[in-house]
C-alpha cells in the first residue's frame, strides 16, 4: 500500500526544497516595485562582466542587507552582472557554490563566508585560477585572496563602550544582553565593550547569552527587571535584542528610566529604533556591500588594491 | 449513558499521570523557592512574564498534544508559526487590511498547512515524521518568500530604498498588552481559551474519543467504525490552525513578522507535551498535562533566567532536568 507512493513522497520532497530555495534566491534581493535584475539563465550579452556573489546565510536579515548593497551598487554599473547564490548557512555547500563559480569562470568573486578554515582551499582554488576573490566580513586562513573587506567588532565593542561610559558620567547599573557567546562576533563585541569600560565605575549587574535572538533579548530582560530595581542602561550586542529589551522594560512600565544601546544600525531595524525613541544609540556594522562593488570594479578594471579594507562605522543617535 | 461511563474511564487515566505531572511542577517550583535570586521569584511580575513566555510555547503544544494522543509528530508547528506571523504582519501592517480579516484568514492559511500535513499522512499513507518535516521546510520557504527575507515591521521600504514609516495597527498593543489591572498578559488568555478548547474537544466530544482511539489502536479504531482518515486530518488540522493563532501572538509581541520566527520551537512543544506525561506511542494523555508540562518548562527557563546562569550550564540543566522530570513521574508508575 504504503510503496506506491514513494515516488510521489520523492517528488514531492524535491519540489518542495526546489521551491523553498528558488524563492529566496529570487526574492531577497529583489525587493517589490522595482524591475527585477537580470536572470543569469537569460544571459543578456550587454554587461561585460560576471560577478558570482556566495552569501553564507540569507536568512539573517544583515546578510539580506548585505545582497541588497551589492544588488543595488551594482544596478548603477550596466557593465556588470552580478549572480547570487545562498549557502542556506551550510559550509559544504557554499564550497560547492565556489566551485559553481569556478567552473563558470566568472570574471570575480565576492564571498561572504561561513567559515574560514573549510573555506580556505576552495577560495586558494579559485585565486590560482585567477578569478580575483573579494572576502566579505568573515575571514579565511592565509593569503590566497585578492581582497579582504569587513569591520571590526571589537572596535565597535569599544566604541559602544566609550560611548555608555560617557552618557552615563562614569558609573551606573548596566545590563549586557549578549549575541551567541560561541560566534566571534558576540565574543568581540563583548571583549572590546568591556574594555573600554575599565577602571570607570559601570557595574554590570546582569548578563545573558541571548543568541541574537530578540524574543530570548526580552526574556532575559524580563528577569533582569524583576530582580533589580535600578537599571541605568542595556547594552545589547544587537539591535533586535535592545529592542526585545525595550519592549520588556515597556510592559513594565520602566522604559523611561532606562537607555538602550545596540548594535548593527541597519537601515530598516536599528536606525529606525533611534529615530522611533526606542534606541538611544545604535552602532552600525556595515555590510560592505557596496564597498565590495566599488572594489570589484577597480579590480575589473586593471587597478590595485589593498588587501585589506576595514569599514568605518556610523554610530546612529537621536 | 454509554458516552458518560466512556469519558470517567478517560478521566480516570487522565487524573493518574495528573498528580505525577503536578509533582514535576513541584519540584521545579521548589527550585525557585531554594534560588529565588533576592526575592525576585516572590515577585508576582516574574510569574506573570513567565505565564507569558510560555503562552506561545504552550499554545503550540495544544495542537501538538491533540497529534501526539492520535500517535503522530507534527515537526511544522515552528514554521507555521514563522508564516503566519510574517502573513499577519503583512496583511496588517503593510497592507492595513482589518484584523477581522487578517486574523481569520490567517487562521485559515494556518489550517490548510496542517490540513495538507494531515491529507498527505491520511491519504497517502506518508509518516507523519515525513510529512511534517516537508511541511517545516516547505512553510519556512514560504515564511521568507512572501517577506522577501526581510522582517516585516512598520518601516517599508519604498522602490528607491529608503523607508517610511507606518502606525501600528492598534490589534498588536491589544493582543500585547496585560489586562485585569495589568495582571495577565492577554497572550496567557489566548492560551487559556487553547486549552479549553482543546479539552472540550479531547473530553467531552466524539471526535476526541475518536482521537484517543486513534492512538490507542488505529486498526481496532477502524474496525469499529471511526473514521481514521478524517480524524487525523482533523488532528493535523487544528495543530497547524493552533501554530497559526501561536504565530500571531509572537507577531503581536515582537511588533513584526519575522520569517525566523519559530525555529525550533517544536522541540519546545514536544518537550512541554512529553513532561506532562502524554504517551508518545499515542493513545494516552491529556490537555491538562500540556498546562502542567508547560508551566514545568515556563518555571524551569524563568528560574535560569532569573539566577543569570550561563548559556552552558542552562542547556546542561534543561536536559538533565527534564530527564529528572520524566523519572520522577515514571517510578511512582
Amino acid at each position: 500500500m504504503g510503496k506506491k507512493y514513494v515516488p510521489f513522497v520523492v517528488l514531492l520532497l524535491i519540489s518542495v526544497f526546489l521551491f523553498s530555495g528558488c524563492g529566496k534566491k529570487e526574492n531577497t534581493p529583489t525587493p517589490e516595485n522595482t524591475p527585477p535584475t537580470e536572470n543569469p539563465a537569460s544571459g543578456k550579452t550587454e554587461s561585460k562582466w560576471t560577478i558570482g556573489m556566495s552569501q553564507c546565510n540569507l536568512g539573517e536579515p544583515w546578510r539580506g542587507q548585505m545582497n541588497e548593497d551589492v544588488r543595488r551598487a551594482a544596478e548603477a554599473y550596466p557593465e556588470l552582472k552580478v549572480i547570487f547564490k545562498d549557502a542556506q548557512n551550510d559550509t559544504l555547500k557554499q564550497r560547492a557554490q565556489m566551485e559553481e563559480f569556478i567552473s563558470a569562470d566568472v570574471d570575480l568573486i565576492i564571498i561572504s563566508p561561513k567559515e574560514a578554515a573549510p573555506l580556505t582551499p576552495v577560495v586558494a582554488q579559485a585565486y590560482e585560477a585567477g578569478i580575483p576573490v573579494l572576502v566579505l566580513d568573515r575571514r579565511v586562513l592565509g593569503d590566497q585572496y585578492t581582497c579582504f573587506i569587513g569591520a571590526d567588532n571589537k572596535q565597535i565593542g569599544e566604541n559602544a563602550g566609550k560611548w555608555i561610559v560617557e552618557k552615563l558620567g562614569g558609573k551606573g547599573k548596566v545590563v549586557e544582553l549578549k549575541g551567541l557567546m560561541t560566534s566571534t562576533p558576540g565574543q568581540d563585541r563583548h571583549t572590546g565593550f568591556r574594555k573600554a569600560i575599565e577602571g570607570s565605575q559601570i557595574e554590570i549587574i546582569f548578563e545573558a547569552d541571548m543568541k541574537w535572538l530578540e524574543p530570548e533579548a526580552r526574556k532575559e530582560m524580563e528577569s533582569a527587571l524583576a530582580r533589580f530595581d535600578q537599571i541605568d542602561l542595556v547594552y545589547a550586542h544587537n539591535d533586535p535584542g535592545a529592542h526585545g529589551a525595550y519592549l520588556a522594560a515597556q510592559a513594565a512600565g520602566r522604559e523611561k528610566d532606562i537607555m538602550f544601546v545596540g548594535i548593527d544600525g541597519l537601515a530598516q531595524e536599528g536606525q529606525v529604533y533611534v529615530q522611533q525613541g526606542i534606541l538611544n544609540a545604535s552602532f552600525e556594522y556595515p555590510t560592505g556591500g557596496k564597498e565590495a562593488i566599488e572594489t570589484a570594479l577597480k579590480i575589473l578594471n586593471g587597478q590595485t588594491v589593498e588587501k585589506e579594507i576595514t569599514l568605518p562605522s556610523r554610530t546612529f543617535t537621536k | 449513558m454509554a458516552e458518560i461511563k466512556q469519558s470517567s474511564t478517560i478521566r480516570k487515566i487522565l487524573t493518574l499521570p495528573g498528580t505525577r505531572a503536578f509533582a514535576a511542577l513541584a519540584l521545579v517550583f521548589l527550585l525557585g523557592v531554594i534560588f529565588n535570586a533576592d526575592g525576585a521569584f516572590y515577585k508576582w511580575g516574574t510569574h506573570r512574564d513567565m505565564f507569558r513566555q510560555v503562552s506561545v510555547y504552550g499554545i503550540l503544544a495544544c495542537g501538538m498534544t491533540l497529534v501526539i494522543i492520535t500517535a503522530g509528530i507534527d515537526l511544522s508547528v515552528g514554521s507555521i508559526l514563522g508564516f503566519t506571523a510574517v502573513f499577519f504582519s503583512l496583511t496588517s501592517i503593510h497592507w492595513r487590511w482589518t484584523a477581522w480579516l487578517a486574523i481569520p484568514l490567517c487562521l485559515l492559511a494556518g489550517s490548510v498547512c496542517g490540513g495538507v500535513s494531515g491529507g498527505l499522512i491520511a491519504r497517502f499513507k506518508i509518516q507523519p515524521f515525513i510529512s511534517t518535516l516537508a511541511m517545516m521546510v516547505f512553510a519556512r520557504g514560504l515564511a521568507k518568500y512572501i517577506s522577501g527575507g526581510q522582517k516585516i515591521s512598520t518601516a517599508m521600504q519604498t522602490a528607491d530604498g529608503s523607508y517610511t514609516y507606518v502606525e501600528l495597527p492598534s490589534i498588536f498593543n491589544a493582543i500585547n498588552s496585560k489586562i485585569f489591572n495589568n495582571n495577565i498578559a492577554v497572550v496567557t488568555i489566548i492560551f487559556l481559551v487553547c486549552l479549553l478548547l482543546c479539552w472540550v474537544l479531547l473530553a467531552r466530544l466524539r471526535w476526541g474519543r475518536y482521537l484517543y482511539a486513534i492512538g490507542g489502536n488505529e486498526e481496532a479504531a477502524r474496525l469499529s467504525g471511526v473514521p481514521v482518515a478524517r480524524m487525523k486530518i482533523l488532528a493535523y488540522l487544528l495543530c497547524g490552525f493552533f501554530s497559526a493563532v501561536a504565530g500571531i501572538c509572537q507577531a503581536a509581541q515582537e511588533y513584526q513578522g519575522d520569517p525566523e520566527a519559530g525555529v525550533s520551537y517544536e522541540l519546545s512543544a514536544i518537550a512541554i507535551v512529553v513532561i506532562g506525561g502524554t504517551s508518545l506511542m499515542g493513545g494516552k494523555g491529556g490537555i491538562g498535562l500540556t498546562l502542567l508540562g508547560a508551566l514545568t518548562i515556563g518555571y524551569l527557563e524563568k528560574i535560569l533566567s532569573i539566577n543569570a546562569v550561563g548559556e552552558a550550564s542552562r542547556l546542561m540543566l534543561t536536559g538533565f532536568i527534564i530527564v529528572s522530570a520524566v523519572l520522577f513521574q515514571k517510578s511512582k508508575r
